[in-house]
């Protein structure tokens, strides 16, 4: 199971996300053996990675999950040594900005102390690693320049924020401190029909979907005017892995350059499934965050530029991809 | 208890208060009439030298036993809380990150999520630092400067102060974060450069030391007195508003005029002792780091007092007495 000079060796934390399940499938697809840290948890839901996990070809073979919390440094460090990966991908993390005011200590556990464990397990391998950490446009926040680029200061809002900031600036220290192999992926919200159901953009198709078939009447919602970047985790997720190929580290903005509304959400998944949104939709105040970021737009410039990333799936597409995916899922049932 | 309690008691809380700052903010507070509590780690080795504050009552609890300090919380029902415990050395934080990181970064949260959980309107200094400039380019750095660490220590601290943004704006709670620039005094460990200067050239007057190797010679910084900077910390809790202030001198010195002041102090020739060395050198050393405290002058009337001169022999005076008396 240890690395070999016929194909590269990835490892990969949150592997069992949306980002992570995508990531998987595109670098089998590549030829990677892949292997991902799972946490132990009595109710098992690896939903997003059943189609690999399940196909003989690759479980065991080409595809090896391994038990760990991420703050359990002595299990990490084993994990490494043992697969020694040449690329790594630090996914995992709660990852609701909304609930990282309710649980505002998890939250920075996970992110930051994970991180900063991670860290220091890599600046004592003795072979030079490559690491892609999962940094977030939360980090920019209340950030007073728009778009943002990689140069923007960092004034996170939320508690989700400061972590990932801080993570964020700790793989600068490290990269420049030690020369080590890092990139700060700065990506904005990508979705999927992966995206866990507390997010707003899931819940809006799934909403749409449970309506038209006549299993709910309505969709309460916070801030409808709320602008975000969106694009589609699968493009996201090609940029982690162009990031780690060049030939030297850095941080990039992921991001599609354009602003669409929750509002825009709701009014394409209604009207792909031929519903009058206006009819089932409510606004309500206790769903508003206690402070919302300003416009957070990404500016993709650097990463076009560096590593000729471009995003493929257009936001109506991704929308109705998501859609059509809750209306199958609500029917198989 | 009435609701409106926490304005008409005087009652401190103070972590690290057996550090330089803490030693010195117990101090003023006592001056002003305050009851203060201070809490303080369980360790085999006692060493409060720095606590000349016989009448500060002090708790038990280690920054990250969260349980414990929600009791003291509730037990001293503080009107203002200074926050200035953890690992306050940016070199060793590269030796140590996870510690000066838990100390700092983590343990700050719990207090702020303690704080929030209160049932009083208190009031919360957080005491930030200027190592969340970095590398920030262009000095003089104001509250407006981004935040660009270059090491753990920075990383932590500009966590914990982004992380008071947040609550003060979330929840409306009257949190202060005080970017005090560097700032020494007697009580300072000579583990920073200082005492380290003030250490070696009394040991080299006395014949206990030949030579002192400096490294980072050409760093500039701004040094003020820890004296005068717990009396910003003060004001700034006394102001209705809760902000981000500034605390610096807005002057640049070198290591040069440390040793000058101080061999030349007790009549030694610097030249023939001082030896510069790259050996030291933090694996990122942070650019120039001057502060812009118009803010904290203007708006809270603060008015700093000691010279550099005057610190620097204040220290290397202190430190020749110590030595006299232990030989």
């Amino acid at each position: 199971m240890s690395s070999s000079s016929s194909h590269p060796v990835a490892l990969i934390t949150g592997i069992t996300g949306q980002d992570g399940s995508y990531l998987a499938e595109l670098l089998l697809e590549k030829g990677y053996e892949v292997h991902g840290i799972v946490r132990r948890t009595s109710n098992i839901s690896r939903l997003r990675i059943d189609s690999i996990r399940l196909d003989p070809a690759l479980h065991g073979k080409r595809f090896f999950l391994h038990y760990s919390d991420l703050i359990d440094a002595t299990t990490l460090r084993k994990i490494f040594i043992k697969v020694r990966p040449t690329e790594f991908y630090h996914l995992a993390g709660q990852s609701h900005v909304g609930l990282s005011f309710e649980i505002p200590e998890s939250t920075c556990h996970e992110i930051a102390s994970a991180t900063l464990g991670i860290l220091e397990i890599c600046r004592d391998l003795d072979y030079p690693i490559r690491m892609y950490h999962a940094a977030s446009s939360e980090i920019f926040g209340a950030a007073e320049n728009f778009p943002q680029t990689e140069q923007t200061p960092y004034r996170p809002t939320s508690p989700y924020g400061c972590a990932k900031a801080f993570a964020a600036q700790l793989c600068d220290v490290y990269r420049a401190s030690y020369q080590m192999f890092i990139c700060n992926g700065i990506l904005y919200n990508h979705e999927s029909p992966r995206r866990g159901e507390n997010f707003v953009t899931r819940k809006i198709v799934r909403q749409a979907a449970k309506i038209k078939a006549g299993l709910d009447h309505e969709l309460i919602l916070g801030n409808l005017e709320s602008q975000r970047d969106w694009g589609h985790a699968r493009d996201y997720v090609q940029a982690m892995w162009m990031m780690l190929q060049h030939s030297k580290p850095d941080n990039y903005i992921v991001s599609t350059g354009n602003l669409h509304s929750v509002q825009d959400w709701v009014r394409i998944a209604f009207e792909h499934l031929d519903l009058d949104w206006t009819k089932y939709v409510k606004s309500s105040e206790s769903l508003m965050r206690p402070q919302e970021p300003t416009r957070l737009l990404g500016n993709p410039t650097h990463i076009q530029k560096t590593l000729g990333w471009k995003p493929q799936i257009p936001f109506e597409k991704m929308v109705a991809e998501m859609v059509e995916s809750d209306l199958k899922q609500i029917q198989n049932h | 208890m009435p609701p409106n309690v926490a304005t008409t008691r005087k009652v401190a809380l103070i972590t690290g208060i057996t550090g330089q700052d803490g030693s010195y903010l117990t101090e003023l507070l006592f001056e002003k009439g305050y009851e203060v509590h201070g809490i303080v780690r369980k360790t085999s080795n006692v060493n409060r030298l720095r606590a000349y504050t016989p009448h500060a009552k002090l708790h038990y609890s280690d920054l990250a036993d969260s349980c414990a300090i929600r009791r003291i919380f509730n037990q001293v029902r503080p009107s203002e809380f200074y926050h200035l415990a953890g690992q306050s050395h940016v070199g060793y934080s590269f030796e140590i990150p996870q510690s000066t990181y838990q100390e700092i970064a983590i343990s700050t949260l719990g207090i702020l999520e303690i704080c929030r959980d209160l049932d009083y309107p208190i009031r919360f200094y957080h005491a930030a630092s200027s190592e969340v400039f970095g590398a920030s380019q262009n000095p003089p750095q104001n509250e407006e400067t981004p935040f660009r660490p270059t090491s753990p220590y920075g990383c932590a601290k500009t966590f914990a102060t982004n992380l008071c943004n947040t609550y003060r704006q979330s929840y409306q709670m009257h949190i202060c974060n005080g970017i005090l620039f560097n700032h020494e005094s007697p009580r300072r460990g000579s583990n920073y450069v200082a005492g380290k200067i003030a250490d070696y050239a009394v040991k080299i007057k006395l014949g206990l030391e030949s030579e002192l190797t400096l490294a980072a010679w050409e760093t500039t910084r701004d040094w003020g007195h820890a004296q005068d900077y717990v009396q910003a910390m003060w004001l700034m809790l006394q102001h209705e508003t809760p902000d981000n202030y500034v605390v610096s001198s807005g002057k640049a010195h070198r290591l040069l005029d440390w040793v000058e002041i101080m061999f030349g102090r007790l009549d030694l020739d610097w030249k023939k002792y001082v030896k510069v060395s790259d050996s030291e050198f933090r694996p990122q050393e942070p650019g120039q780091l001057i502060g812009d405290s118009s803010k904290a002058r203007t708006v809270l009337g603060w008015d700093p007092q000691i010279s550099f001169e005057k610190m620097a022999l204040e220290i290397v005076d202190s430190y020749y007495q110590k030595a006299l008396k232990q030989s």
